[in-house]
């Protein structure tokens, strides 16, 4: 019979504070209300990183020139919604105190949506009363992507859009005709 | 006679102021002047028509016919020696007339018998000219005395005489060269080359004789003892030396007459061509034989005492003998050439050397250094691969350049040659990193400066670059001691690790330099040594200052940054390191420490840290055993299950600072999984903030596998260790079950069960599904014999295996995984942004791509991975037209991704065109892009 003896082993280990990749929902919370640039640069690279690491399909954002507070985003329309097929460009503004404080987000592209009005203007609870600092810029895209597909009817910016929410077939054609592609 | 009517018409303003009764006289005159010339010129002469001529030409020369007689008996001389002496001397050389094709055997027979027939026919056509010349003198007294008797005692001048022998001499050589056949220049240089053959094997006996400190390789042990048995008695030498001489200047003196009869023939240049030529031959001939293709001894040496003792000896004797240094130049003036002060003892009881013989010696040396030049540089290649043995031979080259210069030919032929030889498919890039420490060592001696090497160094460093294992090679170089390197051709002088040291000490040595001496004193010697740089180098590569030569430097500079080579190493020490099974780091140390030195500590100081985690871990590790021993005496129950952590050594490291690491899950059997959380906690317990992760895949096991009959020992990856002891309840398992039971994927333990099946402990069949195949145990049935083989060779396919199974991830890993964030970034902001040029994608890349490690690229390489994303269509790249010099600008567009409607590819045209009448104000060039645009529109 086999017999094994003498196991003997040379194993490593890793520290688990190693935190290579440091996830919004991870950020402590419970700092002071008084934030320093610094750390919110971080936040917000570590945010992008996680972003582009992520891969999300259809949502994407990416900062502006030189300013990391400035960022552009792009969504596209979910499969099987009325949007399918098209792309909305949106712009994000981080406020100095981000994450305490939520971004400013709106649609660059003219979009034809119940809670989305002529300016691009979102209302969305997340963005307003809602927010949290366990929110990201991933998050916030997610959310605004599967506001296009489920409207909140009940509470409108746009009446018309509200209204004819009802009938998708023309709705899909009425998102078809006010659909203006962002120039790049 | 033909020429009668002629000279008549000459005269005949003459002739018409004489009377009958002169012509008359003059006609008999002139007869009888005719015949006795032609009796004087015949070939067995008669020299009793003398008064009889030399009244014939007092009467001619009364009637002023005294230059038609010159004429007239030039001429006859001519005719009489064309006609006789010339065909007659050229007729002896008919028989060498296949000589003009050189290298027939049949003329190799008649070597021997040119000397004779070139002796003879000389001395033949010298009494013959001689003959002429005495009649030529007679006619000279005549016309002398004449004038005598005109002058009336008044001396006559020396003029005519001269005058008229120069144009006998001028028609002697003129009849000679227009009847020269082809052949005759070899002859003579046949001839010469015999001679001096003759005259080197006999020099070189006595030369050999009395320099004791030729090294000759032929040169038995015998004959040396001798030879420094002789030392003594020099005296006796000497004598015996004279007697030499003497022999020497026979045959000298003979080799002096034929050269001194072919001048009289007018063949000056003909024969100083031809015994320089054979010089020559004889210098290169001798060169080549003692240069040879062996380059452990310097030959320089030996072959100027060569000159000195055999051509010199020759062309001394041979001018000595001549008594002229008259073609050459006047008496030695003044003006000393520096050989002047070398009166050798070469030339026993010789004054200085004349002019011509300095200047003789210069040609022979210069052509002696240029031979070998040439020589050497032809075999450079050779000559660098053995290197360290060699460098005599490149002493030698060394001097040769210095003395002709042509370094550029140096250059040229060695990258020609490395070219050919060295930078191709076949070659291993160690070999080629090898040649390259080599050749940096060889042309640091041939040129100190740097400049050739660096032309040199070109080439190589860019082939190395093309290579993808060149670093790993480099640190390979750097971390293994000489013989470290199996493959190589190991040669003990080409490990980087000893430059390391080396490097060291010149730090050090430099270090106490500054002690002692002030800065400006240093700065003074340097400006005082300055020397300008050689002609060739490029200005633009910097002055000599910056172009210090460091083979350690020059070695990273293939690679571009030293950061590349330190990951590398980073890489190579945590392979080394994790598979180490004791704590012992000696080696290591020393090593990053001289690496330190070399790189900056800042760079090295995670690999410091990876040392020092193994500091740490035989710190703790011995804790935690102790531990254990107060644990047991207490306890004692441990010691039953059979493995106890005695057996058990940890590896603790930082992981932040150690290159990414192979992580794969696995389950080790439950005994030792018992151990290792045991280990962890008393870990814990040492350290209390901390916990050990354990990196089960990792490590080696050392086991014994008992059967009833034998037991065998291994030491194998932990993975392998598990699979085994699965077998240890159980000894048959299907696949699935097994990989389940280990918790690997199925092919991994495929792969990996492979080496139990090799070494004949487990049998594999196939089951009910295909692939789902059954391994066995095999107890005992395989014959031992092949076991034993197999065990023999378990350390080696053990390392086999581990080749594709590295533990820490391998540079080009790490680059790949970089490069997909950077592919990820680069997709996000042009889905963001639709086009951005290069330098924005770069700067973007820049500013906020603070992965770890952060982007760190440059343009050129960020443009050639956008090249790379381009041709596997993920980007579009436009405006192609837009030439290289301004790729910078070029814009990159995604594809696909996000679809492009065709409105919004119109509105991404726009943009280009916008860009590109931007660019049209900086350049005309690119109207015709614009255009393009334009059109697309």
């Amino acid at each position: 019979m086999t017999t094994i003896n003498n196991y003997s082993e040379t194993q490593d280990n890793t520290p688990a504070a190693m935190a290579r990749t440091v996830t919004a929902s991870k950020q402590p919370v419970s700092v002071a209300k008084t934030v320093d640039t610094q750390s919110v640069l971080k936040r917000l690279q570590s945010e992008l990183m996680s972003l582009m690491m992520s891969g999300d399909p259809g949502i994407t954002a990416f900062p502006e020139e030189d300013n990391i507070f400035c960022w552009k985003g792009t969504i596209c329309g979910s499969k099987e919604t009325v949007f399918e097929g098209t792309e909305y460009k949106l712009s994000l503004q981080f406020p100095t105190d981000y994450p305490f404080k939520s971004p400013k987000v709106k649609f660059e592209t003219m979009c034809f949506h119940p809670n989305v009005d002529v300016y691009g203007n979102i209302c969305l609870d997340i963005l307003q009363d809602k927010w949290s600092s366990a929110y990201d810029v991933r998050t916030i895209l997610l959310s605004i992507q599967s506001l296009l597909g489920e409207p909140n009817t009940s509470s409108p910016l746009n009446t018309q859009a509200a209204s004819l929410w009802s009938n998708q077939e023309e709705y899909r054609k009425m998102v078809i005709k006010t659909y203006k592609p962002a120039s790049a | 006679m033909v020429m009668e009517p002629k000279s008549s018409t000459c005269n005949l303003g003459i002739l018409d102021s004489l009377g009958d009764e002169s012509i008359d006289e003059l006609l008999k005159s002139w007869e009888g002047f005719r015949v006795s010339t032609e009796v004087l010129l015949k070939d067995n002469g008669d020299l009793s028509v003398g008064s009889d001529f030399v009244s014939n030409v007092h009467v001619l020369c009364k009637h002023g016919l005294d230059s038609l007689l010159q004429d007239f008996f030039l001429r006859s001389l001519e005719e009489t020696f064309e006609r006789n002496e010339a065909s007659k001397f050229w007729q002896h050389f008919d028989a060498y007339s296949d000589l003009a094709m050189p290298e027939i055997n049949p003329f190799e027979m008649k070597e021997d018998c040119v000397q004779k027939v070139l002796c003879k026919a000389l001395e033949e056509i010298c009494l013959e000219k001689g003959y002429q010349e005495k009649c030529l003198l007679m006619l000279v007294h005549a016309l002398l005395s004449y004038q005598e008797v005109i002058s009336k005692g008044r001396h006559p001048s020396d003029v005519e005489r001269v005058r008229l022998l120069s144009r006998y001499q001028l028609m002697v050589s003129s009849v000679l060269m227009t009847s020269l056949p082809r052949h005759f220049p070899d002859i003579l240089r046949l001839y010469f080359k015999e001679r001096l053959e003759e005259l080197s094997t006999m020099m070189a006996g006595e030369y050999e004789d009395d320099n004791e400190t030729q090294v000759k390789d032929d040169m038995d042990l015998d004959e040396r003892t001798k030879l420094s048995s002789r030392v003594g008695d020099m005296d006796v030498d000497e004598t015996y030396h004279e007697r030499k001489i003497s022999e020497n200047n026979k045959l000298v003196k003979n080799i002096g007459k034929v050269v001194r009869d072919l001048r009289s023939l007018g063949f000056t240049s003909m024969t100083e061509d031809a015994y320089a030529s054979a010089i020559f031959m004889l210098l290169k001939r001798t060169v080549h034989i003692l240069a040879g293709d062996d380059y452990r001894s310097s030959v320089l040496e030996s072959i100027k005492e060569w000159i000195q003792a055999v051509p010199l000896q020759f062309l001394r004797a041979l001018l000595a003998y001549l008594g002229d240094s008259v073609s050459y130049d006047g008496p030695s003036s003044g003006l000393k050439s520096p050989l002047a002060s070398h009166p050798s003892s070469c030339y026993p009881g010789s004054d200085t050397p004349s002019e011509g013989l300095v200047r003789w010696q210069l040609r022979l040396e210069y052509f002696a250094y240029e031979t070998l030049q040439d020589l050497r540089i032809a075999k450079l290649f050779e000559i660098i691969v053995d290197y360290p043995d060699s460098s005599p031979a490149i002493e030698d080259l060394k001097q040769c350049l210095e003395y002709t210069g042509q370094h550029s030919k140096l250059v040229d032929s060695f990258i020609s040659a490395l070219r050919y030889r060295l930078l191709t498919a076949g070659a291993s890039t160690n070999d080629i990193l090898h040649q390259y420490v080599s050749t940096i060592k060889a042309l640091r001696i041939i040129d100190p400066t740097g400049v050739f090497l660096e032309a040199v160094g070109e080439p190589i460093r860019d082939y190395l670059r093309g290579r993808k294992d060149t670093i790993k090679c480099i640190v390979t170089m750097l971390t293994d001691g000489p013989g470290g390197n199996p493959n190589g051709p190991g040669n003990s002088g080409d490990s980087l690790l000893e430059e390391l040291n080396r490097d060291e000490e010149n730090q050090e040595n430099t270090g106490c330099d500054d002690d002692f001496n002030s800065d400006d004193k240093q700065a003074w010697i340097n400006a005082e040594c300055w020397e300008p740089d050689p002609v060739e180098a490029d200005p633009l590569k910097g002055s000599r200052n910056r172009r210090k030569i460091d083979i350690l430097g020059m070695i990273v500079g293939i690679i571009g940054s030293k950061d590349q080579l330190v990951n590398e190493y980073r890489v190579m020490l945590a392979e080394k390191l994790l598979n180490k099974s004791d704590y012992e780091i000696d080696s290591e140390i020393r090593t990053l420490e001289l690496l330190k030195i070399h790189f900056g500590e800042s760079s090295m100081q995670r690999c410091e840290i990876m040392l020092n985690d193994l500091i740490d871990s035989k710190r703790t590790n011995a804790n935690i055993k102790a531990t254990l021993t107060q644990s047991s005496q207490r306890g004692g129950e441990q010691g039953e299950a059979g493995v106890s952590l005695h057996h058990l050594d940890a590896t603790i490291i930082s992981s932040n600072f150690w290159p990414p690491i192979q992580d794969e899950s696995l389950n080790v059997p439950g005994d030792v999984d018992h151990l290792l959380s045991d280990y962890a906690k008393r870990f814990n317990e040492i350290k209390t903030p901390r916990k050990l992760m354990w990196k089960k895949n990792l490590g080696t096991v050392k086991l014994e596998l008992q059967f009833e009959d034998r037991a065998v020992q291994f030491t194998v990856p932990p993975l392998h260790a598990a699979i085994i002891m699965q077998f240890q309840d159980q000894t048959s398992w299907t696949s699935k079950n097994l990989a389940a039971a280990i918790g690997v994927p199925v092919d991994t333990l495929n792969r990996r069960i492979n080496f139990w099946i090799s070494k004949g402990i487990l049998s594999e069949s196939l089951g009910t599904e295909s692939d789902n195949h059954i391994f066995t145990l095999l107890d005992g049935v395989v014959d031992t014999s092949r076991n034993g083989v197999n065990s023999a060779n378990c350390e080696e396919l053990l390392a086999a295996d581990e080749e594709g199974e590295r533990s820490v991830a391998s540079v080009e890993d790490q680059l790949l995984k970089e490069m997909i964030v950077y592919e990820k970034f680069i997709m996000g902001m042009l889905t963001n942004f639709g086009s951005m040029s290069l330098d924005r994608i770069h700067n973007t890349l820049k500013m906020f791509c603070v992965a770890d490690p952060p982007y760190d690229k440059s343009v050129q390489q960020l443009h050639s991975f956008l090249s790379g994303l381009v041709s596997e269509e993920k980007l579009e790249l436009r405006d192609d037209t837009i030439t290289s010099a301004f790729t910078h600008l070029c814009q990159f567009w995604v594809l696909g991704s996000l679809q492009n409607t065709p409105d919004q590819s119109l509105s991404d045209s726009l943009k280009s065109i916008n860009l590109c009448l931007k660019l049209w104000i900086f350049s005309m060039h690119l109207s015709s892009a614009i255009l393009k645009m334009a059109i697309r529109l």
